[in-house]
């Protein structure tokens, strides 16, 4: 498990080939003075790997130039010791699903997965076209045009295009943008099943859940610095581990506060401007904890709000260690 | 070439409303070559034949078919991101460049040539101007393929492509190649002139242009191939926009 993008991350096993399937060294992408990704390396074998961060974190940038759409403006993208920039070789083994939801309307599915297959001179492409759709689930709708599809369709369209060729690496942006429960857990186990069988699997997420649920490992992106990367379990404790701030109104603030700051999980209190600011170690022993201190000290609680769930301050949180 | 790219592009390229607007915009020559037909004229046929079909066809038609369906064809799927479906193949960038252009020439043929027959017919025929518009109607073709590729490549160079694509007709083409001897150098519609001109024998002297049809013939390949290795160049190190 490394933080705070130590370079040489080594993530799941050699692929068959040997060596990383995917390999960034010290990469570096800028667009004039903005730097979109700052000196990120890691290496990533077989498995699933949730690429983590908030909106603008730089994954996309990160997962394009592994595609080879977007050239480092420094350091190294290799996906099977090749690099990614300027060669169309690698899309024999790469396969991409883009954010963007823009897929040819006047296609229907079918025309679409075959005109993908056809694009990768598979032997059976309409057969391989035909696996695809069957695999996403929709076989039933293949010929109705793409422009009726709705948005979690339209996205299985795109995971369809990008398995044709059964490619060994699948990068994924944002996958489950717009696809409903059932369809999300399909694509889980799709996914799953692909690493099982020795493939690698990068995508990205800006939803813990989505990674939690899906990948072994993951890398943390945050403003393009890879802030952490490895085990999830490992990363998720460090992110429980980070005192939870809350902001509470009640009817005697000063009381509550000089109750609380007695408790070993309150990390600290603070009164001022009429808020009561506490610092607790942990978020569900604290939700526990306030009620049953309030209530024994007879003060009445108007409310309890957290001020630093987002991802956006885990990841800050992560940073900063 | 690529089939398959030509058969979705046509198919995209064939599908959208604009193409209507276009074929129609194709038979307006035709059109007002029926009204001149029926309205009379004394201007000889020759004369008449050439004023029209250089003053409709090959300034404002030709380019404008071209520009609509050379910057359709790939810009607008680099614009939209449907692109990223095709560049992510293993398909060298020369053959997607060059079934972009083949579909988008042969669009811009496949309108701009009948209409440049039929209107150049219906105002010449029977009174001398059968050979300017048969001229003409070949001159067109190879044009279309200059104009088309060159707005291909242009498509590929920005995403303003239209805008610049009209700023070259219409300024460059139509003001400044007028103005300066030097300019008419770098202008297709010159060179469409120039052959259509040559081809139309004795009668194309009713047709002018500031461009030997030598001149414009070597000037013609040299856009052709400069042209198509910008597309190429430029595909081959496109990058993709992204949405952070």
């Amino acid at each position: 498990m490394t933080v705070a993008a130590e370079t040489g991350t080594r993530i799941g096993a050699e692929a068959p080939g040997g060596g990383p399937a995917i390999e960034l060294s010290d990469v570096s992408r800028w667009y004039g003075n903005v730097v979109a990704v700052n000196e990120v390396s890691f290496a990533l074998g077989p498995g699933v790997t949730g690429l983590l961060g908030p909106n603008g974190a730089g994954k996309s940038t990160l997962l394009h130039m592994m595609a080879g759409l977007l050239r480092p403006s420094h350091g190294d993208v290799r996906i099977h010791g090749r690099p990614t920039w300027r060669d169309p070789a690698i899309y024999r083994e790469v396969g991409l699903v883009p954010e963007r939801e823009t897929v040819h309307p006047y296609l229907t599915g079918w025309q679409f997965a075959l005109f993908n297959a056809r694009l990768q001179q598979l032997p059976d492409p309409a057969g391989a076209a035909a696996r695809a759709l069957q695999t996403v689930d929709l076989a039933d709708v293949q010929h109705r045009q793409i422009g009726t599809y709705s948005k979690g369709m339209r996205q299985r369209v795109k995971i369809a295009a990008a398995l044709v060729h059964e490619p060994d690496v699948l990068l994924l942006d944002e996958p489950f943008n717009g696809m409903d429960p059932r369809q999300r857990l399909h694509m889980m186990e799709l996914l799953r099943s692909m690493a099982a069988a020795g493939r690698t699997i990068l995508f990205s997420s800006h939803i813990l859940e989505e990674v939690e649920r899906l990948a072994d490992n993951v890398l943390v992106v945050y403003a393009g610095r890879l802030a952490a990367s490895g085990d999830f379990r490992e990363i998720r404790r460090l992110m429980t581990d980070r005192p939870h701030t809350f902001t509470v109104h009640s009817s005697d603030d000063r009381q509550l506060a000089s109750r609380l700051v007695g408790n070993p999980s309150v990390f600290g209190v603070e009164l001022g401007d009429g808020i009561l600011t506490v610092r607790a170690s942990e978020f569900a022993a604290f939700t526990m904890l306030l009620p049953r201190v309030a209530r024994d000290a007879g003060i009445t609680l108007f409310e309890l709000r957290p001020t630093d769930e987002s991802l956006e301050s885990v990841f800050a949180y992560l940073v900063r260690r | 070439m690529n089939w398959t790219i030509i058969g979705v592009t046509l198919r995209g390229a064939l599908g959208r409303r604009r193409t209507l607007l276009v074929a129609l915009l194709a038979v307006v020559p035709v059109v007002i070559a029926g009204i001149i037909r029926v309205g009379g004229t004394t201007t000889s046929g020759t004369t008449l034949t050439a004023g029209l079909l250089d003053g409709l066809l090959v300034t404002t038609v030709l380019p404008l078919v071209a520009l609509v369906f050379g910057t359709g064809v790939l810009g607008a799927e680099l614009d939209d991101g449907t692109a990223v479906y095709l560049l992510v193949k293993p398909i060298e960038r020369w053959r997607i460049v060059v079934s972009k252009a083949t579909v988008a020439a042969g669009i811009t043929m496949a309108l701009v040539f009948p209409a440049t027959l039929l209107a150049g017919l219906v105002v010449g025929a029977g009174r001398g101007g059968e050979s300017i518009a048969v001229a003409f109607a070949i001159a067109v073709l190879p044009g279309s393929i200059l104009y088309a590729v060159g707005f291909v490549a242009l498509s590929v160079v920005t995403s303003r492509a239209l805008i610049a694509g009209l700023l070259y007709v219409f300024i460059w083409e139509g003001l400044l190649a007028g103005l300066f001897a030097g300019t008419a150098l770098l202008s297709v519609r010159q060179y469409v002139l120039s052959l259509a001109r040559w081809l139309a024998g004795g009668d194309g002297r009713a047709i002018t242009s500031s461009v030997e049809v030598q001149t414009a013939v070597v000037l013609a390949v040299i856009v052709l191939v400069v042209s198509v290795a910008i597309a190429i160049r430029r595909l081959a190190s496109w990058e993709v926009r992204t949405v952070e």
